[in-house]
């Protein structure tokens, strides 16, 4: 120990020395005691090391920790220990090394040097900047907090948590949490949807026997006149307790009533319409009418309909026109189905263009009419909607309505040529023939369609004077599917002018065709 | 998603004043021509057709197309049903490989038959010679083995009759996987999900196409695919575009989207539909081979209608058309693959420079896998609440546990099956590069490009 106070002795002196000499030394280096805490704070200095010597008498074979020193005889009677360059531990070295009395000496790039050599070194490490000194702090000039006192504390918000100021970080983190959130509250919506789903579908389960029961009992021990005088409380009575209020058991109860209806027949239907009223469903089905959704309305519709609640129908017809595909399709079918007075003038004056949907439910409902009461029908060829003309046209040919065509024919002399189509394909069906000459001037026609039309309709209502018109077309040099057409239409009106035709022109497409049309495997196609 | 659920709401709000009944008998409801291609079918053919020829309908005919098979199909076709050949006058509208034979059965219950014999030509050619043929104003061009409801017809014609002031010109529908599925006359009765892995992926998948992508497409018109195995078109729109290109193996996309730019360049309003309901099932690979060449083919299909139709990216002439789907389709479909394998390598050059951060990686990563779980599970609970198919729980368990595997088993894998389907493409597999890279002008170019038969 004494040996160490002696190197930081002479560390001290020589620093002192120094000091004097240099005078431009870093603080830290200006005495031994400071220098050595320097180089204890340092840890490692590039380039600089230290080593220990002891005596050779002195060696004994344990040193302690000999295998960091590892000393070795350098000179006769000296020992040297390797270059220790890592100055954090050199007190624990040292106190290791205590009993042995040693020595050391610095080693600038592995060379023996002076104290004040050393010091030179290091202090110009400093200077360039190739170190750093770990152990300087700047002492304020002034006391710190003093100086903080004078000024109101202000928060600095940005860096207040260091996650928020990471923005890239934060946006990834709040995607996942948007995703987490969104996905959580989706699957437990729908978790949530289809348990009400599975208990509303257990609860119609529940209600149709009841239901059935109830009505099977009523409808075969009770008369109509019965059923009308139900009091209240004998209505009330049917169902269990409640249940009749419930708006799920009234749509189930609805449905079967419906169900039942489709299948019954006379005393039966009778008395399910009067059960429906009694129970006081027909309100349900006039409440829907001013429902805001339209597939609401449009049940309403379809209840009133089916159960002829002919007393809804001012509210029915609020609806004919209504912008909704759907509502307007449900109430003009009701109000055909169940208006006594009711016939197609309505439809004349429909806004909205008949989808082929449309038609196709009104077609239904006509048919089934149609014996039954005058539909007006001649009123849709005047409607300024072209839709509803053409739906006009169709029905003619559709129902047979062979007593129109007269009107039909002052139709088509004004009609456009997408309507005169559609009257050609009614004369054709009809078997109009005394239309003839009005097709021969449509086959003149400029617009291919049309044309097109009356070619295959000549070949069932053509005359004698269509033959040499279908010839002429065919000279003319047509495309392949009008020529097959004029072809066929020639081979119906007339078949020997058809032969004789067809041998005269030996073009191959005309070959082709007439090959095609004698085939009687290609009769129906 | 939220598309998608209001289209659905709708659908089957609308769904509940529908009687399909009428439309089976109606002689306003419009006539069905039933395309079904057929190449090397023999061992199914002849059941095929009986299926198709039963389906619930009143006015359809059946064009089944022999595209030159190797096999015995069409003495199959011969044997079973009575046909002869007839001196029918084939005319080719839309020109097509030679027609060598036209088929008609002498039995009268099979009156609604038609079989074409042609020079093999592809999938396309073979519909292009069906549409030639046809007569009706629909066309349902459909895959030979997919499995049709009996009211798949009823179904598929509807939005084509309801529509009023927009003409509908193609209508897609669902395409359900029949794999490991209870199938008896043209229906499904059983739902089970494919044992393996793969087969699960595409139940997955195609519910989230299906039930989800196509349906929210829909509700803003905006849909660019139907697929090739069940799709119904307007006649009349597929003869004005010159019908299918036969130089693109993505023939189903590019014809919706010729179509749709003929509307849009003549300003017709108009309308693609689509119907989620189940009405046509198929058996969906489950090898790993076969289905890395369906996905390699569908990327080219993609590129290739793309590079075709590049006149309308982002072109507002085109409305949703070029301005919302073909950017979509631009950068997720086709350049997805191309997306995440750039991320992959940008992950892996990070890594070695040593700019890697741990922390956004994971981030990054949790938050795909996050976004893709919710995706598919919402598409499962989306049809468990449509049409709950799915009805077995351990089904419900497995797909669940697929989902939650899929984006590391299988999600790589689909995505080089898509960059092979890139390198294929720019190594000009199929032979048309050059003219695929130069694209239509307009939607009627089409029927000005000389085709394959006449180049043979």
């Amino acid at each position: 120990m004494k040996k160490l106070y002696f190197f930081f002795l002479s560390l001290f002196l020589q620093s002192l020395i120094i000091t004097t000499a240099a005078g431009q030394s870093p603080q830290s280096l200006t005495d031994s005691t400071a220098f050595q805490d320097f180089l204890i704070k340092q840890k490692e200095i590039q380039g600089l090391s230290v080593r220990f010597l002891i005596e050779k008498s002195d060696f004994t074979d344990s040193i302690p920790g000999d295998s960091i020193f590892r000393f070795a005889e350098t000179s006769p009677g000296l020992l040297s220990s390797v270059e220790i360059t890592q100055f954090g531990n050199f007190p624990k070295l040292l106190d290791t090394l205590s009993a042995l009395d040693p020595t050391w000496e610095f080693l600038i790039f592995s060379q023996p040097s002076t104290f004040i050599a050393t010091q030179e070194y290091v202090a110009n490490l400093i200077r360039n900047g190739d170190i750093q000194e770990l152990s300087k702090e700047i002492a304020p000039d002034k006391d710190l907090v003093l100086l903080a006192s004078n000024f109101q504390y202000v928060p600095f918000f940005k860096y207040k948590l260091p996650f928020s100021s990471d923005y890239k970080l934060f946006i990834v983190v709040a995607i996942i949490a948007f995703f987490l959130i969104s996905a959580s509250v989706m699957i437990l919506f729908m978790v949530i949807f289809k348990a009400k789903k599975n208990k509303k579908e257990q609860l119609m389960k529940d209600y149709e026997p009841l239901i059935a029961e109830a009505l099977t009992a009523i409808l075969f021990e009770k008369e109509i006149d019965e059923i009308k005088g139900l009091s209240e409380a004998e209505v009330l009575a049917i169902f269990p307790a409640g249940l009749l209020s419930r708006p799920l058991f009234q749509s189930v109860l609805i449905e079967k009533i419906i169900g039942l209806n489709k299948k019954m027949k006379g005393d039966f239907k009778d008395k399910l319409k009067a059960l429906y009223q009694k129970l006081g469903l027909d309100k349900v089905s006039m409440a829907n009418l001013h429902g805001k959704r339209w597939d609401k309305v449009a049940t309403g519709l379809v209840q009133i309909n089916e159960m002829d609640l002919i007393e809804a129908l001012p509210e029915v017809k609020k609806h004919a026109n209504s912008p909704n595909f759907h509502v307007r399709t449900q109430a003009i079918g009701t109000l055909l189905n169940l208006s006594e007075k009711m016939d197609l003038t309505f439809l004349k004056d429909q806004n909205y263009p008949l989808s082929s949907w449309q038609q196709m439910n009104y077609l239904r409902i006509i048919k089934f009419l149609y014996p039954q009461k005058e539909l007006q029908m001649l009123s849709l060829f005047d409607s300024e909607n072209q839709s509803v003309r053409l739906f006009g046209y169709k029905l003619v040919r559709l129902i047979g309505r062979v007593d129109l065509l007269e009107n039909l024919e002052k139709s088509a002399i004004n009609a456009p040529d997408d309507e005169k189509i559609e009257i050609i394909k009614t004369y054709a069906d009809l078997g109009a023939y005394m239309q003839a000459d009005f097709l021969n001037r449509c086959l003149l026609s400029e617009n291919p369609k049309l044309q097109q039309a009356a070619a295959q309709a000549i070949g069932v209502i053509g005359n004698n004077e269509s033959v040499p018109i279908i010839e002429n077309l065919l000279k003319s040099q047509p495309d392949f599917p009008m020529k097959m057409i004029l072809l066929k239409s020639l081979q119906k009106l007339d078949s020997n002018q058809f032969e004789k035709f067809t041998g005269i022109q030996t073009d191959i497409d005309t070959q082709r065709i007439k090959r095609h049309l004698l085939d009687p495997l290609l009769n129906h196609v | 998603m939220v598309l998608s659920a209001l289209e659905m709401r709708d659908h089957r709000r609308k769904n509940r004043f529908a009687d399909y009944q009428d439309i089976i008998t109606s002689p306003i409801a419009p006539g069905v021509s039933i395309l079904a291609p057929a190449y090397n079918e023999g061992e199914s053919i002849v059941q095929n057709a009986q299926s198709l020829l039963s389906l619930h309908y009143g006015k359809f005919e059946v064009i089944l197309i022999n595209d030159g098979s190797k096999d015995d199909t069409l003495q199959k076709l011969i044997a079973a049903f009575q046909l002869e050949k007839t001196n029918y006058a084939y005319f080719s509208e839309i020109e097509t490989k030679e027609v060598k034979g036209v088929y008609k059965s002498v039995n009268s219950s099979f009156s609604k038959l038609t079989v074409i014999d042609k020079e093999n030509g592809g999938k396309a050619d073979a519909l292009n010679a069906g549409i030639n043929l046809s007569e009706m104003e629909i066309l349902a061009c459909i895959d030979v083995d997919c499995i049709l409801s009996p009211e798949s017809i009823t179904r598929m014609v509807r939005p084509f009759m309801e529509e009023t002031n927009r003409k509908v010109i193609a209508v897609g529908g669902v395409i359900g996987i029949a794999n490991n599925c209870d199938i008896q006359d043209g229906t499904v009765t059983k739902y089970r999900i494919p044992t393996s892995l793969l087969g699960r992926f595409q139940v997955i998948e195609y519910l989230r196409a299906f039930l989800m992508g196509r349906m929210a497409w829909s509700r803003i018109n905006g849909l660019m695919l139907i697929s090739g195995a069940f799709g119904f078109f307007k006649r009349d729109v597929v003869m004005a575009v010159g019908g299918y290109f036969p130089k693109t193996v993505g023939e189903d996309m590019e014809l919706v989207v010729r179509m749709r730019r003929y509307m849009e360049e003549r300003k017709i309003p108009y309308k693609v539909g689509f119907i989620p309901d189940p009405l046509c099932w198929t058996e969906v690979p489950e090898s790993e081979e076969v289905l890395s060449r369906q996905r390699n083919r569908w990327m080219r299909g993609t590129i290739e209608t793309l590079q075709l139709h590049k006149e309308i990216k982002m072109n507002p002439k085109y409305g949703v058309l070029g301005t919302v789907s073909y950017p979509f389709w631009n950068i997720f479909e086709k350049a997805g693959p191309l997306f995440e394998i750039t991320g992959f390598i940008y992950t892996i050059i990070l890594l070695i420079i040593g700019d890697f951060s741990a922390v956004y990686f994971f981030a990054l990563l949790l938050m795909m896998y996050l976004l893709t779980l919710m995706v598919s599970s919402f598409s499962i609970l989306y049809e468990q609440l449509s049409y709950n198919n799915y009805k077995d729980k351990k089904d419900l368990n497995r797909l669940i546990l697929t989902i939650l595997i899929e984006p590391f088993l299988v999600h790589p894998k689909v995505i080089l099956w898509g960059l092979k389907g890139h390198i294929d493409f720019i190594t000009g597999k199929g032979g048309w590069g050059n003219m695929i890279r130069k694209g239509f002008k307009k939607a009627e170019d089409r029927k000005n490009i000389v085709t394959q038969s006449q180049e043979s």
